[in-house]
């Protein structure tokens, strides 16, 4: 297939809508084939993906469900095609046999989730409620890797890191969107990865090998099933092992004004925004407020919240999620034995602005 | 001594293979297996295979092949033939994997025309899970979810896999229901099968109707006899659609 | 500038690519016609669109005299999934006296999607205006534009809505517009105006004289959260 075009050409500001900067960036990534099945609010990552692959020598089929999108994103990377698919919602339940697939396979999978409201067909709008679903679904240990974007930009720039993280490791990759961040309007710097000196890694067949079998190569028999209790131990253990070493060069997180906070706003994705108009507008009232937000939610940058909690001396950590604990559950696994004080504010479903972050701060102050 | 004569395309160390005495699925993998070395497709074929039974077939072949989900080896083959069309892609499943779990797969794959072949082993039963209810299983038959014999009333009757398929189906398709019992018959309807998803027509699809000694608990006579009297009057044997026409296979 | 005798109505139908500025301009357009004191039924017919449309603004624009026919959040109840749906109203919305504005949600169809209105393939007082932000991938090129314009189907005036939401500057605008101006020469379209946010749009006429500036304020932000 033809993916060597470049997409973008000359970068210049672009207006769009997250879902599109998804499509573009895929694009741009030289993503060859989309599967996918509608689902709220994804569709214009399908709606703009079929209006321009063909333009670009990419391909698409809509398939028959969730589970068939994902295992169809299976055969496909296993001969080799970089492929992805999109999802929301019950759509990300159903895909979670396809991506235990992945994680059992080590097929680099790339997916894009763009989060509604739950449980069940919740609503078809927003929610930060897939978060313990991509990071932990699925029957195994969450050996995957979630970036968990806050702005335009920055799904276009993990779309196409997504694909090259998912190539480079082989553990799927998911980019943890929601429906804001899809149908959102914001200027975006579009860009050709080449023109940035992003190297695209290379994909490779796991079968349709060349050259003939039994003369100048074996046949390959990939599986996913063992016939002994220490087969699979070997094999999650090696998993293990290689997630837990590859992790360090993997976290992503950013802070704000962490270094003297007494209380430190933890959150992720799009409420991260809110979290860091809220620590501006904190300080402005002389409250001495930080804000931590992990970029990768899988593998989660525990070390380096330690570390924030540590250096500040802050007295609490205020969790802001549009969920009912789900990064909650996710921080307190991860920085077990802190003796900080945990406070939340959780509004499964809903968005959350400065203005809830800052009065909540000053009730607990 | 006598050494067996076995299809190149079969991979020897996982030999000899895992199926029970008296199963059917050896016959279709030696058919298989033969098709594929007289098609000399061997280097450039995918073979994938399902849940169950059809499992123990993961690594039978010396081609490069994929073991998917109970159910998904169709959407498996679909994307990489998708993917890369110049390969040919066989999946492999039994009647609960492509009849009940994965229909809908068959179902659409099938509506779509998808280029891949398919081959389904309908032996009446769950096998590897221990004997249970398949959509295949006859009426009266006892399985273990069917203690006093299947029900119609409470359970329908048994798929006709082959039938709806080519309903659905475009002529550019073939379909067929073979027998373990008529080997040389399977063998010119896996070539078919195999032929024209080379020569890019359409969908393609076998089901063989097998054997399963060991869950029906029969000896060999009891076990041809529920073959040939009760199993081929239900499931009639023969080419449903072929692109190549009357005799035009040979 | 269009210029309507007081007498005659006005019925537009605003059509664009997806995210260009359709709504905007509609409600843009419709205030303005009920500033001067006409009759006003501002139609939502973004049939794709579940809840990034008018509907959220629906009380706020009733609050400042228009006949909204679009949907409420009550009405919006179990619409989740699908999304698109026509509201009975909608469909004869030209029926309604005074003037008719049209906002279109984006498709394939194009402003095909006017076939769903009674009566507007006979209609001899509509007119589909056409948006365009260059700043929108796929209308960021002459080549673009020209494309998409075909695929719209029949478009009897052009609105020029180059921006970059909060990162819109004088420069964005101009040079934005440039493109669209010189398509719709090329293709024989009308510009209807081009159309600058309120903080710029003095600086934008004063540098223009040919095609009309309109100032506009943008309320659909505000649609979101």
């Amino acid at each position: 297939m033809q993916t060597n075009l470049k997409v973008i050409g000359d970068t210049k500001k672009s207006f769009v809508t997250g879902n599109e900067a998804v499509t573009w960036a895929a694009l741009a990534a030289g993503a060859e084939m989309m599967f996918g099945y509608p689902i709220t609010p994804q569709n214009e990552v399908m709606h703009y993906w079929t209006r321009l692959a063909p333009k670009y020598g990419r391909g698409f089929l809509q398939t028959e469900d969730e589970i068939s999108a994902g295992f169809t994103v299976c055969g496909a990377v296993q001969a080799g095609t970089k492929a992805f698919t999109a999802t929301a919602g019950p759509g990300n339940v159903l895909m979670q046999e396809p991506f235990g697939m992945a994680e059992a396979m080590r097929l680099p999978l790339f997916a894009v989730i763009q989060q509604r409201g739950g449980p069940s067909s919740g609503t078809v709008i927003y929610s930060q409620q897939e978060v313990t679903l991509t990071t932990y679904g699925g029957n195994g240990e969450g050996h995957r890797i979630v970036y968990s974007t806050a702005t335009h930009q920055e799904i276009y720039d993990y779309t196409i890191k997504g694909f090259n993280v998912a190539w480079k490791y082989r553990f799927p990759t998911f980019l943890l969107g929601d429906g804001y961040q899809a149908k959102m309007r914001e200027p975006l710097e579009m860009y050709d990865p080449q023109e940035r000196g992003i190297e695209i890694v290379p994909t490779y067949p796991l079968i349709g090998l060349d050259g003939h079998i039994g003369e100048n190569r074996e046949p390959q028999h990939l599986c996913n099933i063992y016939s002994l209790e220490e087969e699979l131990y070997e094999v999650v253990m090696r998993f293990a092992e290689e997630y837990e070493s590859i992790s360090p060069e993997l976290v992503e997180y950013r802070e704000e004004q962490c270094d003297d906070a007494d209380i430190i706003i933890l959150s992720h994705g799009v409420v991260s925004r809110a979290a860091d108009d809220a620590v501006k507008a904190l300080r402005a009232q002389g409250i001495k407020a930080g804000s931590f937000r992990p970029i990768t939610l899988r593998p989660f940058p525990q070390a380096q919240l330690r570390e924030a909690i540590a250096k500040s001396g802050a007295k609490k950590i205020l969790i802001a999620e549009s969920a009912y604990g789900q990064l909650d559950r996710l921080t307190k696994q991860e920085i077990y034995g802190e003796t900080i004080k945990i406070e939340n504010l959780f509004k499964p479903g809903v968005g959350i602005i400065d203005y809830d972050i800052v009065s909540k701060v000053k009730s607990i102050l | 001594m006598i050494t067996p004569a076995v299809p190149k395309s079969w991979y020897l160390p996982s030999k000899p293979h895992k199926f029970c005495p008296g199963c059917g699925h050896g016959i279709v993998l030696k058919a298989l297996g033969e098709t594929i070395d007289e098609l000399e497709i061997q280097d450039n074929t995918i073979f994938g295979c399902d849940i169950g039974c059809s499992l123990l077939s993961w690594d039978f072949f010396a081609c490069d092949s994929t073991q998917t989900h109970h159910g998904r080896t169709t959407p498996v083959m679909v994307g990489i033939k998708r993917a890369r069309p110049e390969l040919i892609t066989i999946g492999y499943m039994g009647d609960g994997g492509g009849y009940s779990i994965g229909s809908q797969h068959l179902l659409n794959a099938a509506v779509r025309n998808e280029k891949v072949t398919l081959i389904l082993v309908n032996n009446t039963n769950y096998g590897m899970t221990g004997g249970q209810m398949a959509p295949t299983t006859l009426p009266g038959q006892k399985t273990e979810t069917t203690p006093y014999g299947r029900d119609p009333e409470l359970t329908g009757y048994p798929t006709r896999g082959p039938e709806f398929l080519a309903e659905l189906t475009p002529d550019s398709a073939y379909i067929a229901r073979a027998t373990v019992s008529k080997y040389k018959q399977l063998k010119r309807f896996l070539r078919n099968a195999l032929r024209n998803q080379i020569e890019g027509n359409g969908f393609s699809f076998v089901e063989v109707l097998s054997t399963c000694p060991t869950n029906w608990r029969t000896n060999a006579q009891q076990t041809w006899r529920f073959l040939e009297d009760e199993m081929e009057p239900y499931f009639p044997v023969g080419e449903l659609k072929s692109p190549f026409g009357k005799g035009g296979d040979k | 500038m269009f210029i309507y005798a007081i007498t005659e109505r006005v019925v537009e139908a605003y059509v664009g690519e997806y995210a260009s500025g359709k709504s905007e301009m509609a409600i843009n357009r419709a205030l303005e016609l009920s500033a001067q004191g006409r009759r006003v039924t501002l139609v939502d017919l973004d049939t794709v669109e579940p809840f990034y449309t008018l509907r959220p603004l629906k009380e706020f624009l009733e609050g400042l005299g228009l006949n909204l026919i679009s949907f409420s959040s009550g009405d919006a109840f179990g619409l989740g999934e699908t999304g698109a749906m026509l509201n009975p109203r909608a469909r004869w919305s030209l029926y309604n006296e005074g003037d008719i504005i049209l906002d279109i949600g984006y498709g394939v169809h194009g402003a095909q999607a006017l076939n769903l209105v009674e009566g507007a393939s006979e209609s001899k007082e509509l007119q589909i205006i056409a948006v365009i932000n260059s700043t929108r991938p796929m209308t960021n090129s002459p080549e673009r534009i020209v494309e998409y314009l075909q695929e719209l189907g029949r478009v009897d005036a052009i609105v020029a809505n180059t921006h970059l939401g909060d990162e819109t500057t004088f420069e964005i605008i101009m040079e934005g517009n440039e493109d669209i101006i010189a398509v719709a020469k090329q293709l024989n379209i009308p510009v209807a105006y081009i159309a600058v946010e309120e903080r710029l749009a003095a600086q934008a006429a004063e540098s223009n004289k040919d095609i009309p500036i309109k100032s506009i304020k943008r309320y659909m932000p505000s649609a979101m959260w």
